[in-house]
């Protein structure tokens, strides 16, 4: 089945049936900065905005997608995400880089509903989002950090 | 001039004698320890954050190729059997099914090991794998095998090995002294015994392969910690010169150990690659990467300890039995009760059991990680019994010596790491935490000491090219997995040449240039490829400086070279590098450096001390981790920012060990039950305690050049050991067996 899928604000034909969403977006579009890690929604890798709200690409059947927005890590370069990105950067909360733009779609979404949150909010809102390396503390205070509060 | 030197070479505790080429030209002098450098020992981001964070890395799993075909692979769904029949005609017939190879296929491929199992001895073996136009073409053809196994016993409970004496080698029997008779003869004596869990390394990025042929040229990107040594392989393997054999490895999504060299996946896709005539890529799903991808064995040990009323430690007994799988090299799990501490009669005895999981292979210190676990809580069993401080009875019996060949480290900063942690843990009133506390938990505080070795050494090589621009690139045989040691090479680079960082670059994953670098791994490529950084550096630099004495007619002892401009001593000169890299046009000044050897008559080892905060709920046995202080005594520090990445990774990892991460496997089927990620668990986010990190930083002055070491395992070996005294400081209590699990520890407090 051929459905229009919007993704970051570019409307494209896919064939969806039966298919992941992260398989279609990494697969199709060839927007490879969203991850496969486990493919059961027990890692947040895949993460991705759909309206806004974080969602794991690899659980999300294509066609669920449909008439809803989608962003990924390479559409999202300003604003918040932005200065996540700089401050993920600068307070080296990335080792191997894997599970990074998954931790940016997720603290992106945080920001965006709570601009300058709490620890505890943080650990809420990015607990679905893995790291093996172990970045948590750099993490946190880089979401700190480009909330303006550190 | 090059010579050639005969050194010793060392990889986790094994050493070996090699000829080693190094440049006896090579003037450069060791920074001395209070050098005052300018980039080296400050904080600076990594070179390729913006790409990571931006989701620009590529990393193996994202190489597309035209034509590429995706790989599947047939495991075998049992603990133990053998193939009765397999279908592989049936797989090729499935539409979009390019190549199919099982156990009896005629493969172009040679290994030491079948690269398929005809007889599986673990649930997960590769048993045939698929290429196909697509992932799902090939998961058909994996079901069109129709795969019919004869189920064979298995074994996978270590006890019932070592009853049955299955051994992968001899056990082994390493002792000094006397220990039995000086056990009799002690005046306070201990015994501990500690299972610890089978642990994954769990990389996001799985096991993954992208392999493509033109001619008898092969080229593959491979997740890999080793590229040099996946060349070597796969050159052996396809009877290739190893110059027809190019790795990429760009990004790594981690590794921790278990990716070494090619592997299976790259040996896979090249052969499939080979038939099909068309690039093949092989990525190991989740399941098959959690049942396949490798792992620290599981083990039993028991710790005899002898000493005097004074606390000196006159006997040390331990053994440890180990759950090898089908085989892999022995972790050298009783190092630490062998070298920690001065002591005169040690025996210690490893028992390798053979048992139908897959072979146990590098995770993040292996074995001495596990070993640490179970020897430090026997050290504070003895503090215990002697009624004293754990830390003092520590520093009682430290020891400047390696305890094995008798040689004096080349330094060890053990001493200054305890009083440091102690200081920052707030030690001394540690037992104020066992007071009733208005949360109502129990606390508590526990300590426990590293060792490792990580002082690298040759062979490495490196190469800088300074361009026209007054820009440098530094070609290394670094695989940055994520440690940043690409950006130290950078960070190296630009002090020794006196450029701004920004005007240098440092290059890796890629073995066409050919300049070697070690696998990642070991805590080796800080202490072996900055060296050789430093000098193929400082060789530009004295050819820049030259060239500048040509230009402005000025002796070349008279000019500098730093923060990117060149001056003369008097100040009639300075001016930017432009002004003599300039007149280079498309020319380019180069220098290559080589790591020369550690010197002799030393060992070189890596030490720290972690104290660590707990807290637990007696009601429902949830222990939470607190607080972990973290002193590690590597030597110079190069880049603080990335040095504390490690250490809070490698913590986190340590508490996750202690109290989460274990692999169930089903006694009655032998198969791993929960090869997944959501129910194997690796820490979250909100399991993260307070870390708080120091490095005395004091360079090693008998290693050359940099005074650096490795910093990779040093921070996973202590913590779990930290975690369980600090739990039995909280309670008065230990568990027989890692993690501690709600059940084990309701078990432990009933």
């Amino acid at each position: 089945m051929e459905v229009i899928l919007e993704v970051n604000g570019e409307r494209h034909s896919v064939v969806s049936s039966g298919r992941r969403l992260l398989a279609v977006l990494r697969d199709d579009l060839e927007l490879l900065g969203t991850k496969l890690a486990c493919g059961e929604g027990a890692c947040g890798a895949c993460a991705v905005l759909v309206d806004g709200r974080p969602v794991n690409a690899c659980l999300l059947l294509a066609e669920a997608a449909v008439g809803h927005q989608i962003v990924t890590i390479e559409g999202l370069s300003a604003g918040r995400a932005r200065a996540l990105q700089e401050a993920f950067v600068a307070e080296d909360a990335l080792q191997c880089g894997y599970c990074t733009p998954g931790q940016i779609v997720s603290a992106t979404a945080l920001l965006e509903r709570t601009p300058t949150p709490t620890r505890a909010q943080i650990h809420e809102a990015m607990a679905g989002n893995l790291c093996r390396c172990g970045a948590y503390p750099k993490i946190e205070r880089a979401i700190l950090r480009a909330a303006g509060s550190a | 001039m090059s010579r050639f030197v005969r050194t010793r070479t060392e990889m986790e505790g094994r050493y070996e004698d090699v000829w080693a080429l190094v440049d006896e030209s090579d003037d450069t002098e060791s920074w001395a320890p209070d050098a005052a450098l300018s980039l080296v020992g400050r904080p600076v981001p990594r070179q390729d954050g913006a790409a990571r964070a931006a989701g620009r890395a590529r990393f193996t799993v994202d190489v597309r190729l035209a034509g590429m075909l995706h790989a599947a692979v047939l495991r075998s769904p049992v603990a133990h059997g053998r193939v009765r029949s397999l279908d592989l005609d049936a797989a090729r017939a499935v539409p979009g099914v390019r190549a199919v190879i099982g156990p009896d296929s005629e493969l172009s491929v040679t290994t030491r090991s079948p690269l398929l199992h005809r007889e599986p001895g673990y649930a997960g073996a590769p048993v045939a794998v698929v290429a196909a136009d697509t992932l799902e073409a090939a998961h058909a053809g994996v079901m069109a095998l129709a795969l019919d196994l004869e189920v064979l016993p298995h074994l996978v409970d270590i006890e019932e090995g070592l009853r049955e004496q299955r051994f992968t080698t001899e056990p082994a029997d390493d002792a000094r002294g006397d220990a039995e008779v000086a056990l009799a003869a002690a005046e306070v004596t201990i015994e501990f015994s500690l299972e610890t869990p089978g642990q994954l390394q769990t990389a996001l990025e799985p096991h993954a392969a992208v392999a493509s042929w033109e001619g008898e040229h092969l080229t593959v990107w491979v997740s890999t910690q080793g590229m040099f040594a996946a060349r070597d392989e796969l050159a052996r393997a396809f009877g290739l010169r190893k110059s027809d054999v190019r790795v990429l490895v760009e990004f790594v999504g981690g590794g921790f150990g278990a990716k070494q060299g090619a592997g299976f996946e790259a040996l896979a896709a090249a052969e499939l690659s080979r038939i099909a005539g068309r690039p093949v890529r092989l990525v190991n799903d989740r399941h098959g990467e959690q049942l396949d991808g490798g792992r620290r064995a599981a083990s039993r040990q028991t710790v005899r300890l002898g000493a005097s009323r004074d606390g000196t430690i006159t006997a040390i007994d331990v053994d440890a039995v180990i759950g090898m799988g089908q085989g892999g090299w022995m972790p050298p799990v009783l190092i630490p009760a062998r070298t920690l501490y001065r002591c005169a009669d040690v025996r210690a005895l490893t028992f390798p059991v053979k048992t139908n999981l897959r072979a146990q292979n590098a995770f993040r210190a292996p074995g001495v990680m596990e070993g640490t676990t179970a020897f430090e809580q026997a050290v504070d069993e003895l503090a215990l019994a002697l009624d004293m401080d754990p830390l003092e009875l520590r520093r009682r019996n430290h020891t400047d010596v390696d305890q094995v060949s008798g040689s004096p480290y080349s330094s060890n900063q053990l001493l200054a790491c305890y009083d440091r942690a102690a200081e920052l843990a707030g030690w001394a009133a540690r037992d104020e935490l066992r007071e009733p506390q208005p949360d109502g938990l129990l606390r508590g505080m526990g300590c426990a000491s590293q060792i490792w070795w990580g002082g690298g050494g040759p062979p490495s090589h490196a190469t800088v090219r300074l361009d026209s621009e007054g820009h440098a690139t530094v070609i290394t045989g670094i695989q940055d997995i994520g440690t940043g040691t690409l950006t130290s090479a950078q960070i190296v680079a630009a002090e020794e040449l006196g450029l701004p960082l920004a005007h240098v670059r440092a290059l890796g994953g890629d073995t066409a240039p050919n300049i070697y670098g070690p696998i990642a791994g070991g805590s080796q490529t800080t202490p072996s490829v900055m060296p050789a950084v430093r000098s193929a550096a400082a060789k530009v630099r004295k050819t820049l400086l030259q060239l500048a004495g040509d230009v402005f007619e000025i002796a070349v002892g008279d000019l500098e070279v730093s923060d990117g401009r060149i001056r003369s001593r008097d100040g009639a000169i300075d001016v930017e590098v432009t002004e003599v890299t300039g007149k280079l046009g498309d020319a380019t000044i180069d220098g290559s450096g080589s790591r020369g050897p550690n010197p002799g008559g030393f060992v070189v080892h890596t030490f720290g001390c972690q104290i660590a905060q707990v807290s637990v709920d007696a009601a429902l046995g949830e222990v939470r981790v607190e607080r972990v202080v973290a002193v590690h005594d590597v030597g110079r520090i190069v880049n603080p920012l990335t040095a504390s990445s490690q250490v809070e990774g490698g913590v986190l990892q340590g508490v996750a060990f202690a109290l989460t991460e274990e692999l169930v496997v089903d006694p009655t089927t032998g198969i791993p039950v929960n090869a997944y990620l959501d129910d194997y668990k690796i820490p979250t986010i909100a399991d993260t305690p307070e870390i708080v990190i120091d490095f005395p930083g004091i360079a090693d002055e008998n290693l050359p050049t940099t005074g650096t070491k490795g910093l990779g395992e040093p921070p996973i070996i202590p913590t779990a050991a930290a975690i369980a005294n600090a739990f039995a400081h909280a309670t008065g209590r230990r568990a027989a067996a890692l993690p501690l699990t709600r059940d084990r520890v309701l078990e432990a407090l009933a």
